[in-house]
């Protein structure tokens, strides 16, 4: 497009020292049923391009919606008198960008039935047939079906010569049944968060069975009892619960922005300063986890990051011990990496890309494990399927959280079902508690679509996997 | 196009029995600044058209971001296109109608004023002050203008134009770590010395930090504190929710279900709080009284709730609780000991059914015994129920604005339930 180009000569012209457009094009559909009533079917179209100018060690970063060679231009000459306002500041303290080369790249998530071609009418057909399928269960109060499909159409130019046409896309179902029992309310999620495939992942699912299931599950949950006081237990935690706990007390904490105080007034910073690289224990000998935003169908899987870098793998936490961050072009030098692992994402047109977390996921156990035989081996624990209630301090270090559903285990057997359950642990405890994880066959992904952070506010996504692992020692306890 | 010539394509171009439409135009400049330097800076608008229309009960909506006619024409056809896909919606309600709407003041001069240069200046003094003290800072200042424009097929126009003004500081000396911010419509008030003396005596309380274990013990809720609950509290107060029994207040409507000393309006009297004059629904904004000395008066509803138990259909547009006269010191001498807590943090649902809530506090948190402050303490988890503890409320003290809409007072609170404590 023309605007790359006529974006990138004025930059520099200007005398920018590095310089990027984005123009993106983001396209969501959102579908919300409950109960049978249709509360929204809406498409939204946001359409624009940022600019983003460094400068004396400094970045302007300037947007606009409007298409047309004077706001473009203009935009240009905004980031950069923005960038130059920004230096003026910046004289003592210059950030700097990691050295990177131009790349000329089209990359496109793949997919076989693109959800946006999927009439609405088949859509909605399939979840007015799941919402039945639920509110058929007498006790089962509210159900709910959110369907989510999101996609970006990037193309970037750089000062570096890098010309990027990225084209990225995602589908989420969320499903909820609510049941009222004996003054009680307790929901059951199927939540399996997002994934960067097509329509046919839907056609998968077996929605209606996925539907029958987390309605009678809801059942039993909102008679179920809850655990007494708080006590040291064993937890054996599944894929769909573990994803969100790895996400804040793993993601958060090693993305080098935070390690840096640069969200230490909004979304906080890290326990897991520079001079433990290499040396913290983090976790147990088993935890490896590794930043891979090259994994097939992550959410962040985009080809290239926002900086114009290339996805990339490498480990996080090599053998329980804090190797290395994710970080971005400008974070990276502040701890003289020399190199960024790509992970600098905006949200939409309008946001100037943050260091985000990459996907991220836990290394299956080497030695053949099922969760049959975890269990099996457990003695006295509770065993978590699903997301719930989760809540961590702003250094990364103290967590609570909850999960979706509970069962008590019992000399090796799933005894009873439980409900409003709690686990406290801390950063590094929890990890180091971790003593099992099952193999390689049993490993699956978890997409958060929604993660928060920034000022201005941005959304994240990103793949987060596991397979079934076991924590020992933890203090778990019903709520009040 | 301009606003009312895009309100004139919509009209002319959709065929739609039915439609409601909002225009939102926000210019923004942000400037973001960590440990004395800036890391991030943006400016420039942003714009969304949002259509709803619907065929007899059948509805859809689209929205975009561009007013040229080829975008205008895409946002018609696809909320036309969705509606006639959709469903009959059992619950659907037609637009509302035309509607006299409160005078409101949500536009302040001097922050429309505000420049750029300015702004980064403010940004260097505050780097400047911490320099001085050998400290870093980190936070943003930043300013947004905002206009809305609303119509509807059946003759609702509502506008509304608002200012806001934002300026934070995170100061970190040696391991304290401490928060100011300032929060409001109105640029005029903001005092960077006065913001910044306010954050280093509050870093300097935090000095000597002594180890503290998790219990129930009385707090005084600063008025930051008080609103984050408060507002979780709010929003399990829908009427629809609790009338189909999935939240605390299922059948608390009329009765004494909070503490004697809490009151909650929205309030179109308080002139520092802003107050959009409308709903989403377009409902104008009315002075309402939620909770009168402890007693559940009202509760939001949409208008098809409302229609369907017969109440009056209401929504929350900002937070008014009246204050007392109690001071922080008087307070600190009204229990043996206590907790002093300026902001709290990651507060998320445990339990819709009961109200329970979790959080951390954060940016500082002072003990005090004897009526006096005697240290510093690690930040504590809590799992507390909102509605259950403004019955423990002992005393009120000054009000506050405490966000751009929310005015609060501090308030003593007994046996506040901390389960949990954290290194730092």
């Amino acid at each position: 497009m023309k605007y790359l180009d006529l974006a990138m000569n004025a930059a520099s012209s200007l005398g920018a020292e590095y310089a990027d457009i984005r123009i993106q094009k983001t396209t969501d559909q959102v579908i919300y049923l409950r109960n049978l009533s249709l509360k929204s079917a809406n498409t939204s179209v946001l359409n624009g391009y940022g600019i983003r100018v460094f400068f004396g060690g400094a970045w302007g970063f300037a947007h606009n919606n409007v298409f047309s060679d004077e706001a473009v231009l203009a935009t240009v000459k905004k980031a950069f008198d923005i960038a130059k306002l920004s230096a003026s500041v910046n004289k003592k303290k210059k950030l700097r960008l990691a050295p990177e080369r131009s790349y000329i790249a089209t990359c496109k998530t793949p997919v076989c039935i693109d959800p946006f071609d999927v009439p609405l009418s088949e859509k909605v057909d399939l979840m007015m047939e799941v919402n039945r399928s639920m509110l058929a269960y007498e006790g089962i109060k509210q159900a709910v079906f959110y369907l989510i499909a999101h996609k970006d159409e990037k193309l970037f130019a750089s000062t570096l010569g890098t010309r990027l046409d990225l084209t990225s896309q995602f589908i989420d179902p969320m499903i909820i049944a609510t049941a009222i029992h004996d003054g009680d309310s307790q929901s059951r999620t199927f939540d399996e968060g997002g994934r960067a495939v097509g329509w046919e992942w839907i056609q998968s699912l077996n929605l209606i069975e996925k539907a029958k299931q987390i309605a009678q599950e809801a059942l039993i949950k909102v008679k179920a009892e809850s655990l007494g006081p708080e006590t040291r237990r064993t937890l054996i935690l599944d894929p769909n619960h573990l994803g969100l706990t790895m996400h804040e007390s793993v993601g958060h904490p090693t993305e080098l922005d935070r390690v840096l105080g640069w969200e230490a007034d909004y979304a906080g910073v890290s326990f897991a300063t520079p001079e433990k690289l290499k040396n913290f224990r983090y976790g147990s000998e088993i935890v490896n986890f590794v930043g891979d935003n090259t994994l097939p169908e992550g959410l962040a899987t985009h080809g290239f990051d926002d900086d114009g870098v290339p996805g990339q793998k490498w480990h996080i936490i090599k053998d329980g011990i804090l190797n290395e961050y994710g970080s971005t072009r400008d974070t990276a030098m502040e701890i003289d990496l020399g190199y960024s692992r790509g992970c600098n994402r905006a949200t939409y047109y309008y946001d100037q890309p943050i260091n985000r977390i990459p996907n991220l996921y836990l290394l299956p156990g080497t030695k053949p494990l099922t969760p049959a035989e975890l269990i099996a081996d457990t003695e006295d624990g509770v065993y978590i399927q699903g997301r719930g209630s989760f809540s961590i301090d702003q250094h990364r270090v103290n967590f609570q959280f909850g999960g979706d559903y509970f069962w008590e285990i019992k000399n090796g057997k799933l005894i009873r079902p439980l409900k409003k359950i709690l686990y406290k642990s801390s950063n590094p405890e929890f990890w180091n508690s971790c003593d099992a994880i099952c193999d390689e066959r049993f490993w699956s992904p978890f997409g958060v679509v929604n993660c928060g952070k920034g000022q201005p506010s941005q959304s994240a996504r990103m793949t987060h996997g596991s397979a079934p692992a076991r924590f020992r020692n933890i203090r778990v306890g019903g709520s009040q | 196009m301009k606003i009312k010539d895009i309100e004139k394509y919509i009209r002319k171009h959709t065929n739609a029995d039915d439609f409601s439409c909002s225009i939102s135009e926000i210019e923004s400049h942000e400037t973001r600044f960590a440990q004395n330097s800036i890391t991030q800076h943006i400016a420039g608008p942003k714009l969304d058209i949002s259509l709803e229309l619907s065929f007899g009960a059948q509805s859809g909506s689209c929205s975009v971001n561009q007013s040229d006619a080829d975008s205008l024409d895409f946002l018609i056809k696809t909320a036309e296109d969705i509606a006639c896909l959709a469903p009959a919606d059992p619950e659907y309600m037609p637009s509302t109608g035309p509607a006299k709407l409160p005078e409101v003041q949500n536009c302040a001069p001097s922050t429309l004023n505000l420049k750029p240069k300015a702004m980064v200046e403010i940004v260097q003094k505050s780097i400047d002050k911490a320099i001085a003290i050998n400290a870093l800072v980190s936070g943003m200042c930043e300013k947004h203008l905002m206009k809305t424009w609303a119509f509807s097929k059946n003759g609702f126009v509502g506008c509304n134009e608002g200012t806001s003004f934002g300026h934070s500081m995170t100061l970190k000396k040696g391991e304290v770590e401490t928060k100011v911010s300032y929060e409001a419509k109105d640029y005029a008030p903001f005092d960077l010395d006065t913001e910044f003396a306010r954050l280093q005596a509050q870093s300097e309380a935090l000095a000597s930090m002594q180890s503290f274990e998790a219990q129930k013990i009385a707090v005084i809720l600063r008025p930051e504190a008080l609103q984050e609950l408060i507002w979780y509290l709010t929003w399990m107060m829908n009427r629809r929710q609790s009338d189909e029994g999935f939240t605390a207040f299922t059948g608390q409507l009329g009765k004494k279900f909070m503490g004697d000393k809490l009151s909650l309006y929205s309030t179109l009297k308080q002139p520092a709080i802003s107050a959009f004059p409308f709903s989403s629904e377009g409902l104008p904004s009315q002075e309402t009284t939620w909770v009168k000395n402890g007693v559940l008066k009202n509760m939001p509803a949409n208008r098809y709730w409302a229609q369907k138990v017969g109440c009056e259909p209401l929504h929350i547009f900002n937070m008014y609780i009246p204050g007392g006269k109690t001071s922080e010191e008087e307070m600190m001498k009204m229990v043996p000991r206590g907790l002093i807590i300026n902001r709290f943090w990651y507060i998320r649902t445990v339990d819709m059914k009961a109200g329970e809530l979790t959080g951390m506090t954060r940016d500082g948190v002072l003990y005090f015994e004897g009526g006096k402050v005697k240290h510093a303490v690690n930040n504590l988890r809590f799992n507390e129920i909102p509605h259950e503890m403004t019955r423990r409320i002992l005393a009120l003290g000054a009000e506050k604005l405490a966000s751009p809409s929310a005015i609060v007072p501090t308030a003593l609170i007994d046996n506040f339930n901390f389960v949990d404590k954290t290194t730092f």
